[in-house]
């Protein structure tokens, strides 16, 4: 499935930009010179080297506080990618685990998960984050347990349903004879049936739970300044939008690149898996 | 459609023609032959059979026969000629005179061939008015639940208002049946209508084609992979293989006197039931390995007739009987008589509700979990289903090996010496081990099936249908190869099966199943030569067989269907359909009476003091 994905154009533009984003991402703070909030008041509002007044130094100029744009978009996207993948990794294992022992067992096990599932779908994400962000320092761990608790439910009632389907298919029902204990069928003989797919739509999951550490970030509650996130940055630039417009617009196309790329490679993944499954493929 | 005034001169003259047809799969590159040099004549109110195995093209040769080919399939050479015009020259326009009106086609998965939000009726009147727009909607009603009643479906006014979902396999092919002929075909193509059918209700169906064809003149194509049901339903025969017409004969001298190897071989290979010698393996040491005393189970479903009631299927009711050490016992009946529920609770992936199973002299019902774990190291079933019973994404090795990790049965670094071990003794090739389900064929998965199941030395094998997707030839090799591991290590089996034939031939005692309870239990010959209850009686008569049968389907056949088993009879389950059912039978349940090797339940055998 990764080879036909491969083939297609839209994956490797995508892969090649995230890859090269990340790389950049890591290696440049480690070799600059300045860091991200070092301050410098001589030099603020400057602008990106295209500009008039822009200077090799600062490629994409500064922030009103002398900051380097470049820098800080990277340590933002580190921090928008290490959120999102382990936010989307822990929902997807949460929901997975609750959802295949809830399709498997059945009965009021069943009714019982789901209901706590269905009540934790009625809160909000935003709430639920003002909630839980609001009464104590947000950290990066924080953030990622809010976006885990928003987000496990649909993979739990995804995950459930399939099960569901897959707990009534002879080979389980064999599983059960030759004495394998309900752990073990869980394991070994459903989740690698069901799992793989969902997998690969996680992957797009992974760019929105970006946005949302960005609007949290903006609207205040997400990681606290001085770290830099793409959600703090946009909200600082707001304010000098008129004058210095690249404080806003530089992180914004940073954001925008990292998850374009993302989307392609999620949705080709997810396409080439249909593909193979309607026997397209080869 | 000028020739329909001649019709009544030309009686004599074939009315279908079949000249040279050609039929391949076209790709970009090159053609592949499907069907080759097809030329059959057929006359007005004649039944042809047409018999081969599967992926001899009898579909394609049915479906070519209407110009209903689909794509990559094309007529490439040849004529099918229907009173002088060739039909696969006709435009979509033109066919669609002929469609329905004159050819009409079953084919063999009715359940799914109907929309199932819309009621049977509707479909019916909708079809019929579509291809004779003379008939006012209160006619075509009238037509078709008079056809129902023809077809023999039970209460026609209130099952015409009913869905798809609720009718069987049995009653959906009366309906196709009636689809096909409420616009008075000329030319009916059955395609394998019985094959997804119980006997009994496949040999209903055959016989009502047959009293169809003398009421309305129909001819029939009648295409069928069984040479028995071929032989009792037509005058002539064609025998297809590859694509090409091999013989074209009587059912006689197909079997007296077959002119080919291939046709000699189809016919030899329909099992013989009582011309034949058969010698299952019988118990050598008449110790009881497992024993069912008394279980019923009953499942609840909600009602669909009402908002919060739950209705009870009562699949098995009060089922004793033993198994003995080292014999082959059989467990026969109809589907939905409750054989899987009862393979289930054997295998105790389910519970029952009353009563209690012993192996070995333990309760099953009060063990905890480590005993039964140790219990299934002993006891295994086979599924039915080679295709769904082993876990697609892992190779046969892990497959096979599971049981092992799970039990603990010998230590890790013996696991492939075992393996192989089994392996070779299920006849599985060296290499297999690697591969993926997927890629074996349907026997080797069954084989894999069967690795897995006596890789931890069990004394007791369940086969659940286990030979009822295999072909003939394979089930008969497969049999070989049971009757060699029970030689070699001394199993019990106890084969779940509605196949008669291979009862007969496999097992030492059989136990005959109605609605979830035993009617009769009897050694293989007492059942065969000399069944006791009318059940067993019309079970055999419907069996498709090339001997002359010893039991008149015309005297004990059954009508209908066995009732719901929501709703039992009182009295007597048998009775509804039972030809000579007293009085009695209406009030009070048979007694168990013992006779000869077993037992029988049956008023008539009670009151008959000869017993």
């Amino acid at each position: 499935m990764l080879k036909a994905a491969w083939k297609r154009p839209q994956f490797r533009i995508g892969l090649i930009i995230i890859v090269s984003l990340l790389v950049l991402a890591i290696i440049l703070p480690l070799i600059s010179s300045t860091s991200a909030t070092t301050l410098s008041i001589r030099e603020r509002f400057a602008p990106p080297i295209f500009m008039d007044g822009g200077n090799l130094k600062h490629l994409f100029g500064t922030d009103q506080l002398g900051r380097d744009l470049l820098l800080r978009s990277l340590i933002g996207l580190q921090n928008a990618v290490f959120i999102g993948l382990v936010s989307v990794i822990g929902m997807f294992f949460l929901g997975a685990i609750i959802g295949m022992y809830a399709g498997y067992k059945g009965g009021w096990i069943d009714t019982i998960l789901m209901r706590i599932t269905d009540a934790q779908m009625s809160i909000p994400v935003i709430i639920l984050a003002i909630t839980i962000l609001g009464v104590s320092r947000p950290t990066a761990f924080s953030v990622i347990v809010v976006l885990i608790l928003a987000g496990w439910p649909t993979y739990a009632r995804v995950i459930r349903s399939v099960t569901l389907t897959e707990s009534k298919k002879e080979f389980v029902r064999a599983a059960k004879i030759i004495g394998a204990s309900d752990q073990r069928i869980i394991l070994s003989h459903i989740a690698p049936n069901i799992l793989p797919p969902v997998a690969f739509i996680a992957v797009l999951d992974v760019a929105r739970m970006m946005i949302f550490e960005a609007i949290f970030g903006f609207i205040g509650i997400g990681i606290q300044p001085p770290i830099p996130t793409f959600g703090n940055i946009l909200a600082d630039g707001t304010k000098y939008l008129i004058n210095a417009w690249w404080i806003t617009v530089i992180p914004g196309l940073f954001l925008f690149t990292a998850l374009i790329s993302l989307n392609l490679i999620g949705s080709t993944l997810e396409s080439a898996r249909n593909e193979a499954l309607e026997g397209r493929e080869q | 459609m000028t020739k329909n005034q001649t019709i009544d001169d030309a009686i004599d003259k074939p009315i279908l023609t079949v000249n040279k047809l050609n039929v391949v799969a076209r790709s970009s590159d090159k053609d592949t032959a499907i069907l080759t040099d097809i030329s059959f004549n057929l006359s007005k109110g004649e039944i042809l059979s047409v018999i081969g195995e599967s992926g001899s093209g009898l579909t394609v040769l049915s479906k070519s026969l209407m110009n209903w080919l689909p794509s990559p399939l094309v007529a490439s050479k040849g004529s099918v000629l229907y009173r002088g015009d060739n039909v696969l020259n006709l435009s979509t326009n033109e066919l669609r005179k002929f469609r329905g009106k004159i050819f009409a086609y079953i084919g063999s998965d009715s359940t799914t061939a109907l929309n199932p939000t819309v009621p049977i009726g509707r479909h019916l009147v909708s079809k019929l008015r579509a291809v004779m727009p003379e008939y006012s909607e209160t006619q075509a009603q009238k037509r078709i639940i008079d056809l129902f009643d023809a077809v023999r479906i039970p209460s026609p006014i209130e099952r015409f208002n009913e869905f798809p979902f609720q009718f069987s396999g049995g009653m959906m092919q009366r309906v196709m049946i009636v689809d096909a002929l409420c616009t008075d075909p000329e030319l009916l193509v059955a395609d394998n209508i019985t094959q997804p059918l119980d006997v009994t209700i496949a040999k209903q169906i055959v016989r009502l084609l047959y009293d169809l064809r003398d009421e309305f003149g129909t001819s029939v194509v009648f295409s069928t992979a069984s040479l028995p049901m071929a032989a009792d339903i037509s005058e002539r025969l064609l025998v297809l293989q590859n694509g090409r017409v091999l013989e074209e004969a009587t059912p006689k001298q197909i079997v007296d006197n077959p002119g080919t190897n291939y046709t000699k071989a189809l016919s030899e290979r329909v099992p013989r039931i009582w011309s034949a010698k058969h010698t299952p393996m019988k118990s050598l040491t008449q110790k009881t390995i497992l024993s069912v005393k008394n279980v019923s189970k009953t499942y609840f479903t909600t009602d669909p007739k009402a908002y919060f009631s739950k209705q009870a299927v009562k699949a098995v009711r009060g089922v004793s009987f033993d198994v003995l050490e080292g014999e082959n016992f059989g467990i026969v009946g109809e589907s939905g008589c409750g054989k899987s529920t009862l393979s289930r609770l054997l295998s105790w992936v389910e519970k029952p509700d009353d009563g209690e199973i012993l192996f070995e002299n333990k309760s099953i019902n009060t063990m905890n979990s480590s005993e039964l774990k140790n219990l299934r190291n002993q006891f295994q079933l086979i599924l039915q289903d080679p295709y769904t019973s082993l876990p697609g994404h892992k190779t046969v090795g892990e497959i096979i090996i599971e049981p092992l990790k799970i039990h603990r049965s010998c230590p890790p670094q013996a696991y492939s010496d075992r393996l192989f071990e089994v392996m070779t003794e299920v006849g599985l090739p060296k290499g297999t081990e690697v591969s993926l389900p997927s890629q074996l064929s349907a026997s080797m998965r069954q084989r894999v099936n069967i690795a897995r199941a006596m890789v931890t030395k069990p004394n007791l094998l369940i086969l659940d249908e286990t030979m009822s997707s295999l072909d003939q030839v394979e089930q008969a090799r497969l049999l070989d190869l049971f009757d060699e591991l029970q030689r070699r290590h001394n199993f019990t089996y106890i084969f779940i099966s509605h196949d008669l034939a291979l009862v007969r031939r496999a097992c030492s005692r059989v136990l005959v199943m109605y609605l979830g309870r035993v009617v009769e239990m009897a050694a293989n010959e007492d059942l065969f030569f000399n069944p006791v209850h009318p059940y067993s009686q019309a079970l055999l008569s419907a069996m498709p067989t090339l001997e002359k049968n010893r039991f008149d389907a015309s005297k004990v056949l059954l009508e209908g269907e066995p009732p719901s088993p929501v709703n039992i009879p009182l009295g007597c389950s048998f009775r509804s359909r039972c030809p000579n059912a007293l009085e009695i039978c209406a009030t009070e349940s048979p007694p168990n009476s013992p006779i000869r090797s077993g037992q029988v339940e049956c008023h008539l055998i009670a009151q008959d003091k000869n017993f």
